[in-house]
Parts: C-alpha cells; sequence; structure tokens
C-alpha cells in the first residue's frame, strides 16, 4: 500500500542528477572488485556500474520501473566503496539515491515508511515514548539473551529470529540531559551545539553522557538543542526526499539559534547528513556554508581542538581494533582521528585489523530490510575481528556497533563493541580527569 | 529463447546460475567497450563439465555462447553479438593447487588476477602480468586478450607465463594442453594459440601459470623533460646502455595538464613528457641500473631527475601515474583509451604522428603508457553525445590505427581486436591473414556459436 506524498515536479531533476553521475560511468567494472554487495550476489545487476545502467535505461525511456529494478536499486547500502574506488570519479550511491527518489515520485511510498518518516520521526514523541515501551518490557519480560524465547515473535514485526537487539534506553538522553550544560571544569568560553542523533538519545545514551561529560569537563559549555529531529538520513535512504528535506531544514534553523562554535555529532550518517548531505536539500549560501563548516565528529573535535594531556589519561586493560564506519572514513575522511585518540591511552593494545574500512553490511535501514545479506556480508568483519585478536571492536557508528554487536553474538563471540568516545571517557574517569 | 532450452540450462547449472529476466540481460549486455546486446540467457558455471554440456547443447541447438570473467575488456569481447547465451565464468575461481618448488600455480579461470598475488607471495613468488584491470579482471580473461601491462618491457605479457590449461573446444570436447614442464614438445605448441582467442576458439577452464621470485630490490626515478624527442631517445639510450627497466612510463602535456588539474601531484605543467622508471632484481644490480639510468637522462637533458629514496617518495612520484586515467576521464564526460603499439624506436614517431592526428581533426588527446614496450594508451577525449565530435574522433582513431601500421606496429597492443578493432585488423594481416584464422576458427568451430562475430566476419558461404 502505497502513499502519493511526493511532487511530480521533482522527478524530472532527479533523473537530471543522476544522468549527471552515471554519464561519467566508463562501464570498467572496477566497482565489481569493491561492492560488498556485489561480493555476495555475483550478478552484475547488483554492481555499481549495473544499477548505473538501469538509471541510464530509465532515464532514456527503455525501461520500466518493474520489481527487479526496484530490488537493484534498494540493494545498495550507500557505503561509498565503489564511489572511492572509482576511476571516473562517479557516485553510483547518489544515481542510487535519485533513482529511490524518483520512484516515489512515481509510485508513492509504503504507507509504513511515510507513517515513519512524515509523522513518527516529524513529531518525534511517539518515537521517544515507543523506545520507552519497548526499553521497559526488554527489562520486565525478556531482556536480550540469545536464549529468549521472546525471539520467536521477532517475525511478527518483521524481524529475523535470529537477531540480537541492543538493549533501548528507559530514558532519552535528551529528556535526561539539560539543553545548556554548563563547563564542569576551566572555561573555553565556547559553546559546542551537540547533534545526538536518535540512536545516541534513545540507545547509546553512554555515548552521550561520554561527550558530553569530555566537553564539559574540558571548559566547553554543551547545549543540545531538545527540538532536534532525525538527521534524514534513513529517510532519504528509503525514497522520502521531501521528508528528509523538511527534517534537514529544520535542523538547520534550529541549531542556526543557539550561537554555537560549532557543533558535534557522534554519530557517523549524522556527520555525513549535517556536513555534506544537506547541500543535496538546501539551497547553497553563505549561511550553510557556516553552518555546514562547523560540524565535527566527535573524534575529529576532541583531537584537534580539546587539549587531553597524557596525565588525563588513566590506564586501560584492553586489546582493541578499530572499524571504519563507511560514514566517517569515506563519508568525512575521518580515518586516522579515532586511532589516534585510541593510541594515546595508556594500556591500549591496538590491533589495526584487515580491511578495518570495508562496510560491516548494516548500512542502517539496509539491515531491517535487507537481513539475510547483511549478516553475509558482516560474516567477513567478524572473521577479521577474531583474527585481530582483541577484546574489543571501537567504532564511530552506532549502526555498526548494533550490527556488529549482533552477529558477534550470534559467533558466540565475546568482543565488546563500543565507541571511541566512549573508551576515551573510561580512560579519563578513571584518571580522575572528569 | 525456447522454455525447454532454458530448463536444460537449468538442469545443467542449477536455478540459482541461470538468468533470463530481462533487467539481468540488461547487465550482461555490455563490457567495458561501447557496444550494448542483450543476451537470451546468462548462466554461471561452476565446473568444466558443465561448460561441455553447454557447449554439446548450443551444438545441439545452434545457439550461440559468449564467454564473459569479469566483463571488463576494452573491445567487446563479451558482447553477446547474436545473443543467444553469455557464459559467465566469474564464479569459477578456486586455487586449485599452488606448486612453489616447480613456481607454478593452477586456477580455475574465474579468480581475479590479482587474487593470485597474495597466495604466491606466500613462497616469496609472483605472476608479473599486470593489465591495468589487475584487480578487477578474470585471469581466463588476461589470457583470452594476452593482456600486458607495466611490466612487459621486462617480464613480458600473459602468453610467457601459460603453461598448461584446460579448455573446452566449441563442440564440447574437453582438452588439457601444454605441459607443466618448462621443455615440452609433444604435439603442437597448441595451448599458445588459445592465448589471445578472445573466446572464439574455446572456453579455458582451468590454468597453470608459471610464477617468478619476487625481485629483492626495486628503484623507482621519475624523470622531466621539456622536449618530447629528448624523452623519446631517453627510452632507446637506457636500453641501449643494457639497462632493463621493469617499468617505463611515459606521460605526455596533456596528461600532466589534466593531472595537475585533478590533484596536485607536483608535476610541471609545461613540461613536455614525463618518464617513471623502475628497476628491480638484487639490491646492487637495481641500484646500478638506475645509476646508469641517471647518467642517460641527463645526458638527453632532462630538467628534472629524482630517484625515491623510500616508499613514501616513491608514492609520491607515481601519484601523477596512477591517477593519469582518473584525471583524463574527468577533462571531458567520456573518453576512448586506444592501445596501439610500435616497436620503442619508433616512439617519437608515433607521439608526433597521434598529436598532428589530433590536431588535423581538432579532437583532444592525452597520451600516456608502458614506453619501454612501445605499448601508448592514446586516451581520446570527447562528449559522446555530440555526434558531430565523435564523427572526428572516429576518423582520428581510424587514422591513428593505420599510423601504427606504417610504422611497423599493431593496432592492438594488449585490448584486443573483438568489435572495436574488428574494420581494421585486415589492413594490418590482411585478406590471407584472415583467412587462416578463418580456416582456424572453422577447424575448431565449424558452426560458428562460439563468440560469432568478433575479430574477424567468418564467410557468407558457411553455414551449418
Amino acid at each position: 500500500m502505497n502513499m502519493k506524498i511526493s511532487a511530480h515536479k521533482e522527478a524530472e531533476t532527479h533523473l537530471l542528477e543522476a544522468a549527471k553521475e552515471f554519464q561519467k560511468c566508463m562501464q570498467c567494472g572496477k566497482c565489481r572488485s569493491v561492492c560488498p554487495v556485489f561480493r555476495e550476489m555475483g550478478n552484475e545487476l547488483y554492481v555499481a556500474r549495473g544499477k548505473n545502467k538501469l538509471a541510464e535505461k530509465i532515464v532514456s525511456g527503455d525501461l520500466e520501473i518493474t520489481p527487479r529494478v526496484e530490488d537493484a536499486i534498494n540493494e545498495c547500502l550507500n557505503c561509498k566503496t565503489c564511489s572511492a574506488n572509482c576511476p571516473a570519479g562517479v557516485s553510483p550511491e547518489h544515481v542510487v539515491l535519485r533513482l529511490r527518489w524518483y520512484i516515489t515520485t512515481q509510485k508513492g511510498l509504503h504507507f509504513f515508511k511515510a507513517l515513519i518518516f512524515r509523522q513518527l520521526l516529524w513529531r518525534k514523541w511517539p518515537i521517544t515514548l515507543g523506545c520507552a515501551v519497548v526499553a521497559l518490557f526488554q527489562r520486565l519480560l525478556f531482556g536480550i539473551g540469545p536464549k529468549n524465547p521472546v525471539r520467536h515473535l521477532f517475525p511478527l514485526f518483521g524481524f529475523s529470529k535470529r537477531r540480537n537487539f541492543p538493549q533501548l534506553a528507559l530514558r532519552s538522553a535528551q529528556s535526561r540531559l539539560p539543553e545548556v550544560i554548563p563547563p564542569t571544569r576551566g572555561s573555553t568560553g565556547k559553546r559546542i551545539g551537540y547533534f545526538t542523533g536518535c540512536a545516541g538519545n534513545l540507545i547509546y545514551t553512554n555515548v552521550v553522557t561520554s561527550v558530553v561529560d569530555i566537553l564539559t569537563g574540558y571548559g566547553y559549555e554543551v547545549v543540545i538543542p531538545k527540538k532536534q529531529k532525525c538527521n534524514g538520513t534513513p529517510v532519504l535512504a528509503n525514497g522520502d526526499y521531501e521528508g528528509a528535506k523538511r527534517l534537514m531544514e529544520h535542523n538547520f534553523e534550529l541549531f542556526k539559534e543557539y550561537d554555537l562554535d560549532a557543533i558535534v555529532v557522534a554519530c557517523s550518517s549524522c556527520g555525513l547528513s549535517l556536513k555534506k548531505e544537506i547541500k543535496v536539500f538546501i539551497d547553497d549560501s553563505p549561511e550553510l556554508a557556516e553552518f555546514t563548516g562547523k560540524v565535527y565528529d566527535i573524534n575529529e573535535f576532541i583531537l584537534e581542538n580539546v587539549d587531553v594531556k597524557p596525565e588525563d589519561l588513566g590506564e586501560l586493560d584492553y586489546r582493541v581494533t578499530y572499524h571504519d564506519p563507511c560514514h566517517m572514513a569515506r563519508g568525512q575522511g575521518v580515518r586516522q582521528q579515532p586511532r589516534e585518540l585510541l593510541q594515546q591511552i595508556p594500556g591500549v593494545d591496538f590491533t589495526e585489523m584487515k580491511n578495518a574500512d570495508t562496510c560491516c553490511g548494516s548500512a542502517g535501514s539496509y539491515c531491517i530490510t535487507h537481513y539475510d545479506t547483511a549478516i553475509k556480508i558482516n560474516n567477513h568483519k567478524i572473521k577479521d575481528i577474531r583474527d585481530a585478536k582483541v577484546d574489543m571492536v571501537a567504532t564511530g557508528c552506532p549502526t555498526c556497533v548494533m550490527h556488529i554487536a549482533d552477529n558477534l553474538a550470534q559467533h558466540e563471540s565475546d568482543e565488546k563493541v563500543r565507541f571511541v568516545v566512549e573508551i576515551l571517557a573510561d580512560s579519563l574517569r578513571s584518571a580522575g580527569r572528569i | 529463447m525456447d522454455k525447454s532450452v532454458v530448463d536444460e540450462l537449468v538442469a545443467i547449472f542449477g536455478k540459482e546460475n541461470v538468468l533470463t529476466a530481462h533487467e539481468d540481460m540488461i547487465a550482461y549486455s555490455y563490457d567495458a567497450a561501447h557496444v550494448e546486446i542483450k543476451p537470451e540467457v546468462v548462466v554461471f558455471a561452476t565446473d568444466t563439465l558443465q561448460v561441455s554440456k553447454l557447449m554439446k547443447l548450443a551444438y545441439r541447438e545452434d545457439i550461440p555462447v559468449t564467454p564473459r570473467g569479469q566483463g571488463s575488456g576494452l573491445s567487446g569481447g563479451s558482447v553477446p553479438l547474436q545473443q543467444g547465451i553469455v557464459l559467465a565464468m566469474d564464479r569459477m575461481k578456486k586455487v586449485i593447487d599452488f606448486d612453489p618448488a616447480n613456481r607454478l600455480i593452477t586456477v580455475e579461470c574465474g579468480i581475479t588476477t590479482s587474487d593470485i598475488d597474495p597466495i604466491a607471495a606466500e613462497a616469496g613468488l609472483f605472476y608479473p602480468p599486470d593489465p591495468g584491470s589487475v584487480a578487477f579482471s578474470t585471469i581466463g580473461g588476461n589470457i583470452a586478450e594476452n593482456a600486458g601491462g607495466l611490466r612487459g618491457l621486462k617480464y613480458g605479457v600473459t602468453k610467457d607465463y601459460v603453461q598448461m590449461m584446460k579448455v573446452v573446444l566449441p563442440m564440447g570436447d574437453i582438452v588439457t594442453l601444454g605441459s607443466k614442464c618448462v621443455k615440452h614438445v609433444a604435439g603442437f605448441n597448441t595451448e599458445a594459440i588459445f592465448v589471445g582467442s578472445e573466446g572464439l576458439l574455446g572456453i579455458m577452464t582451468e590454468v597453470t601459470l608459471s610464477l617468478l621470485p619476487i625481485p629483492q630490490h626495486r628503484e623507482s626515478a621519475l624523470a622531466i623533460f621539456d622536449s618530447l624527442d629528448n624523452a623519446a631517445q631517453t627510452v632507446s639510450d637506457i636500453i641501449a646502455a643494457g639497462v632493463t627497466p621493469s617499468t617505463m612510463e611515459f606521460m605526455d602535456n596533456e596528461t600532466i595538464n589534466a593531472i595537475q588539474n585533478f590533484k596536485d601531484c607536483g608535476l610541471p605543467r609545461d613540461a613536455q613528457a614525463v618518464l617513471l622508471i623502475e628497476t628491480d632484481g638484487e639490491e646492487a644490480s637495481a641500484k646500478g641500473e638506475i645509476a646508469k639510468v641517471k647518467e642517460v637522462v641527463e645526458a638527453n637533458r632532462a630538467t628534472d631527475f629524482a630517484i625515491a629514496k623510500n616508499t613514501e617518495e616513491r608514492d609520491n612520484l607515481f601519484a601523477g601515474r596512477r591517477v593519469a586515467l582518473n584525471a583524463l576521464a574527468s577533462v571531458r564526460p567520456n573518453l576512448i583509451l586506444e592501445d596501439a603499439t610500435v616497436m620503442r624506436s619508433r616512439l617519437p614517431d608515433m607521439v608526433r604522428g597521434i598529436i598532428d592526428i589530433a590536431a588535423r581533426h581538432q579532437v583532444k588527446v592525452g597520451i600516456f603508457g608502458h614506453a619501454g614496450d612501445g605499448n601508448l594508451h592514446p586516451t581520446f577525449l570527447l562528449d559522446m553525445k555530440d555526434a558531430e565530435e565523435k564523427a572526428r574522433v572516429d576518423a582520428a582513431v581510424k587514422e591513428l590505427f593505420q599510423l601504427a601500421i606504417d610504422l611497423e606496429g599493431t593496432i592492438s597492443g594488449e585490448h584486443g581486436v573483438g568489435l572495436e578493432k574488428k574494420p581494421y585488423l585486415m589492413d594490418q594481416i590482411g585478406a590471407p591473414g584472415i583467412r587462416l584464422l578463418q580456416d582456424i576458427k572453422r577447424t575448431l568451430d565449424p558452426k560458428n556459436l562460439l563468440n560469432p562475430g568478433k575479430m574477424f566476419d567468418m564467410p557468407a558461404t558457411v553455414s551449418a
């Protein structure tokens, strides 16, 4: 059941923008050697140049949007591995996104997606409340253990029985913390906006605590605007251009009101969307350039701005490897900063795993809609993690954490998956610095 | 295609290895050349017997079969010109045997060529041919096109490393050709005819390749010239001095500027040519050779010469060459990458000739390539949507081929004839040459069902 919610006038723009990209394709086939989805599917239809070709045929009018076309277009992680390796400089993920948006203008959006993107995410409170209810049930009824019989009910909600969910937070981070948090030690006179992202707000609240403790502990005033909403990544990835645009415009206008020196994010996709993707949705202007220029990934911000002295850091007995989230490494070019932060910590035994920047297969909502393939892709990651002989995987993306932790549990592997900023906060806390 | 045939294909290959949907046919209708023809069925082979059964079926039912590796070929070799069945080999990618004692590796032909090296490296060995597509082309495709690469001057090309192969002949017979022995003269040198056969004579399913020890040491240098002739003379003089560089890459002024516009790689925009030169081997000999290179380069009045002191410096020297094709690709919407090749002594004539052709047809061309073996890549930059410009480029390309022939060279050094150069093959090998190819083809494939219409046409009188 689809809802007609997308404006037809945008249809042509989407096709034109897609064409700008796919026309550059030399069809050399290099994407075949790097695409994680193609590695599992083994069919040209699912590789970047195959999608470019489909787009070309749709634009030329030689191909209808058949279910198989939609299937191919939806088989993309937006991991940017193809564009990072493309000799012709094509960004096939933009072809894919434009096609998804175009398809929505023609076929509408499934009513369930429309409900989430246009109503629940926009109003926000139903999501917050819903998560609290689930969190309560998780605690009261079944926990999140692998043997819990409740997982037999997962298929009713469209989830795989073998899936392991993270523990949701009873109270969201944004409701627990005041909007403005003063520095706890010294003052830099700087005011930092914090875009927590939904996962930080509702699931990984310890990440929010860690970010706030570190920044306030080093003299920054932290502002967490209560009215912030989803950055739009799941919305734009699922074909809803206007829905994503509305969310982006909202956040852009909201953060402008606070007179901020910088905006930090501790989520790879939030960072990418606030730094770059927003430019696809909001017309270029000096205000927009100022806004995007202020956005930092938390690892980037700490390493470049926060004066963490060696004596501030307490010893941690962690054997750690680092997994590069796609939207941090290829999306924002943030690769070295988290590694440097980890390696500064005394006692941390850092091992670089193989293929650290290969997509883990999570890709946000992809691992809800395409769970089996997402797990196949992740199985390579699990092997590389195990080969690294560590007891902890550090990363910077909530959906990577969720997916890797899920599959590690399915492999009965004990490695923990955590955010770099949490590990850093552990160290600072153990030295009594924050 | 008849449902009964498709059912039979499913019985041979399994349901998951047979595609017939319209969308899938689009996905298998092209390779890296500029031709598109949709097959009727795509099948993925997983063993040799399946391929044999397929060919027997094709012969019984008169269905054309076009083999395909990763579809990265630049001459249209894997485009199914007469539709029928595309036989995708890229799921046959097992390593069958690694034999360091005899420096041999036996693999299925669908393996990606660069996947061989990590295995060989465990015993200190490597597989030398490194075409630009080495990370994403299959070894079967490399053999079918007799692929070259950057190291041709010192290490030769694919044909120099093929020892033995298992081939399914067009009518379905399975034969093993060649030998694992270094010396082997029992029968004709039949394996050689399949190297460069472009999928016309048989389908290679397994191959045994010879490997070499990884050179102990490597020296890399970059020489910059303000004159094309000096650069070309340097290439000849280096060889004359008894040095055999493992790599000797050339880039012209147009390419240099495209690179600098794309990404600052520290190349001077007014340079007329740069040479990237590598020597390898025992440390003392690699260093001795690069010292000789330095003498020759200086005698030829290079404006700058730098030897990399470490890996990082080496990476910097090669930064420009690595992005050359990307940089050229960003100049205009499309490019046509050619591979006409001459003897290295004719390199200056070739470069000047190409520049002259481009000027006369008012088309943009960047020239880079493998100077040591005379294999240049004149890269025409254009917008294919502009029919008038496309026509001018086509005319220029035609002249380029004639120039190569006039200079005793070849229309294709490493990409193959396929569809793209089919109209020009007669100019190079003449009517008797074409007749010989036709006779060989007819002997093995009397019904002309395996990759028909590539390289040359069969005479109309031949019918099944």
